[in-house]
């Protein structure tokens, strides 16, 4: 059985002699970083320590030295991942902690984005994320962001007091099918209506859909304002996104 | 360029997806005690005023949070009156 000396990195033995205590985790962690090459561990590393940028460098220097993609996706982000998990869960770190991870992640994912295209693994979709304007907050939308990573869509995040104009120039520009619009205010809600009509004004409605979603937001006001869909929370995020890319799909006969 | 199996991949996500679900439904039960806009070292995070917010002399530093109010109740509106906008709910 693999030991803890056997993992090379010091940062990753001590985050599992400081941080799990669950005999069957310890063995889980231990055997999985027993195994894995120090580059994958390094990145590991610099995922839970949520530093994005040696991700990004440790992860494009490793593909480039040949390592399979699915090695650093297993060895590197979603080992790494696995501590961050536990750590959430027994209160040692916190959202803002765990977003910094994910944003990691997603450094490291971009190198293997040509991969994957390479490989005719499309995209499950794109989006365009926003809070809208007049709000800033954004703890919600980003958790709806790493969702959405995580299974697979593409993301572009226009980030907090989003106007009407930048939600049409990024859905433009990127041509997503998909955006979603978030508001913690009541006072900022009704701007997912404005926006929304904007985009019947200028006549792009029908090319996207639109999904909302924020703690005072409703199924009702979701409605009233004519929106695609209405998500309660990160989780239901994805199987909203998903579904209103079927039903888009299914408009333009594709 | 190398090659990636499909499904390889999608095990992959559905790994990633499982592992991201837990974060969100702890993220929401920690929320009912705790700002989620406060990191670990007891740093506020968001980009917006709130009332538990102490300033740092060493800028740009992140304020300290005091966590002494509700966070509900700490959180500054943009157009702040003495019946200020309903939050609906502080759940992110």
């Amino acid at each position: 059985m693999p030991e803890i000396s056997d993992i090379e990195n010091e940062f990753i033995r001590d985050e599992i002699e400081e941080f799990i205590e669950r005999p069957n985790e310890i063995e889980r962690t231990v055997s999985t970083f027993a195994k894995a090459r120090p580059e994958m561990q390094t990145i590991a590393a610099a995922l839970i320590d949520g530093d994005n940028h040696t991700v990004d460098q440790l992860t494009r220097k490793a593909l480039d030295s040949g390592i399979e993609a699915l090695e650093v996706m297993d060895y590197g982000l979603i080992s790494g991942m696995g501590i961050v998990g536990i750590k959430f869960r027994e209160n040692f770190i916190f959202v803002p902690e765990v977003l910094a991870c994910a944003r990691a992640m997603k450094a490291g994912m971009t190198h293997i984005e040509p991969i994957l295209s390479a490989s005719g693994i499309e995209p499950v979709g794109t989006v365009v994320m926003g809070t809208v304007k007049g709000d800033l907050h954004d703890i919600g939308k980003n958790l709806c962001i790493m969702m959405l990573r995580g299974a697979g869509f593409v993301v572009h995040d226009l980030g907090v007091d989003t106007s009407f104009d930048e939600f049409m120039e990024a859905v433009e520009e990127n041509e997503a099918r998909l955006m979603g619009m978030s508001a913690l205010l009541t006072t900022t809600m009704p701007y997912m209506g404005t926006t929304i009509e904007a985009f019947i004004d200028e006549d792009i409605r029908d090319d996207v859909k639109i999904m909302v979603g924020g703690a005072p937001v409703t199924q009702e006001f979701a409605d009233d304002m004519g929106a695609d869909g209405y998500g309660k929370d990160a989780l239901a995020c994805v199987e909203l996104a998903k579904s209103l890319l079927e039903e888009a799909a299914r408009d333009t006969g594709l | 360029m190398q090659k990636i199996d499909p499904e390889e991949y999608k095990k992959r996500l559905d790994k990633i997806t499982d592992l991201f679900s837990g974060f969100v439904v702890h993220a929401r039960k920690q929320s009912m005690s705790r700002c989620p806009y406060r990191n670990r070292l007891d740093e506020c995070i968001a980009k917006f005023d709130c009332r538990n917010q102490i300033p740092t002399i060493s800028q740009p530093a992140l304020p300290k949070c005091s966590g002494l109010i509700d966070y509900c109740n700490a959180w500054k509106k943009d157009t702040e009156k003495a019946d200020g906008p309903d939050l609906g709910s502080c759940n992110p």
